[in-house]
């Protein structure tokens, strides 16, 4: 992936800091816009390079309407998986069959690695160990397949479709 | 152990001494002498609507002066402690990728927030002191998670020099307007965001020292983490 120019780097870091920004003062009086704008053009300046490698193409549409589904998908594999791991924790017998498996991911934007490995440890069940190139090391409550390519189906492969067209 | 119980026992007596001497202080009563007057004028004397800011700020303004004194002396302290010809990082394991970009994409933000609390600080809790502390966080966070990271150090200190200089200049233009150090002409002699209690544009020149004091601030505690995190290197 190419590196965006430095105005397109500056204007998405300046955008998301301003979205912030209007989160943060929940207000649309036009002194907290005028500050706010100042303040993002700021820390834009002085973070831009360190921020975004690919700047503006982050905001293709496509991307946010994934992005925006990503959402209650991801809350509602949550919500499973906790209630999953509540039923182990009560349940008499604690069915649990632990163990650290590796997976492959397809993604190659660090980003999108950093939003995977979250992924899989917000989803109980799962956590993140290690990652390292394109392996994840994991921590499986209940392993069901230990060979890579199974793990790999069974932990990464849902979050994946939607995290590549997102970051990739 | 001997010494053991005797310090106990030295601590219970302290603590009773000290329990009795409070408990002639009722909880909850109206002992307000200085403080009625601040909360009843705060409002039309300093434009702030954060009563703590404006004690801290206005009333008391030399105080606040004194504390960025000691924190300008606790850094170059530090700084003299620890000088050595040649220092570096001595970390060994860099982070993971997790890590890594995980601070680089929150970098902007705590630094944003940061900017947020200090701007804020006549409307809301918080002031020059906590918003630069959370922006010296943000390059705690760029030291801990990458293994060569630095400050840029010529801009750094000069920002910050600059920055309490500022201070006191601010306070002199006061002196020279209005008749004494740290005289708020902003407000007092402007009238500057008179019709405007509540919002951003007001306060007098609350908002401006705290900016200084936030800067300052965050600049100087970063200077801390990064001479605390260098170690000498043998030649």
């Amino acid at each position: 992936m190419a590196e965006a120019s430095r105005i397109s780097k500056f204007l998405y870091t300046f955008i998301v800091t301003f979205i912030i920004w209007l989160f943060l003062t929940a207000s649309l009086d036009p002194q907290e816009l005028t500050i706010g704008a100042i303040f993002s053009a700021i820390v834009s300046a002085l973070t831009y390079d360190i921020f975004t490698t690919r700047g503006l193409s982050n905001l293709h549409p496509r991307r946010i309407a994934y992005a925006i589904i990503y959402v209650p998908y991801f809350l509602w594999a949550m919500i499973k998986a906790n209630l999953d791991v509540a039923y182990r924790v009560l349940h008499p017998k604690r069915p649990i069959n632990p163990g650290i498996v590796e997976c492959r991911t397809v993604l190659k934007n660090e980003v999108g690695k950093l939003a995977l490995a979250n992924s899989i440890t917000l989803t109980p069940g799962t956590i993140t160990l290690d990652v390292d190139g394109d392996k994840y090391f994991i921590h499986w409550i209940d392993v069901k397949d230990s060979s890579v390519e199974g793990a790999s189906e069974n932990i990464t492969r849902p979050f994946e479709k939607f995290l590549k067209v997102i970051f990739e | 152990m001997l010494k053991r119980v005797l310090a106990i026992i030295t601590i219970l007596i302290i603590g009773y001494w000290l329990a009795e001497g409070l408990a002639n202080v009722p909880f909850g009563q109206d002992k307000m002498l200085v403080g009625q007057y601040y909360l009843n004028h705060v409002k039309e004397q300093t434009g702030a609507v954060n009563a703590v800011t404006a004690v801290v700020v206005n009333y008391r303004g030399f105080d606040t002066l004194g504390e960025v004194t000691v924190l300008f002396i606790a850094s170059t302290g530090v700084a003299a402690l620890l000088w050595r010809r040649k220092r570096e990082r001595t970390a060994k394991t860099p982070g993971s990728v997790v890590l890594t970009t995980g601070s680089k994409l929150l970098f902007p933000f705590i630094v944003l927030f940061g900017m947020y609390i200090f701007i804020h600080g006549h409307l809301t809790p918080g002031g020059g002191f906590p918003g630069g502390a959370t922006i010296a966080t943000a390059f705690l966070l760029m030291y801990l998670a990458f293994i060569v990271y630095e400050i840029p150090h010529k801009g750094f200190e000069t920002t910050e020099g600059l920055a309490g200089m500022s201070y006191v200049l601010v306070g002199l233009i006061g002196l020279a307007i209005g008749g004494y150090f740290l005289f708020d002409w902003i407000w007092q002699t402007w009238h500057w965001g008179t019709s405007n209690l509540g919002r951003l544009f007001s306060g007098g020149f609350i908002p401006v020292i705290y900016t200084i004091i936030g800067i300052k601030v965050g600049t100087e505690l970063s200077g801390i983490i990064d001479n605390m995190l260098k170690e000498e290197v043998k030649e």
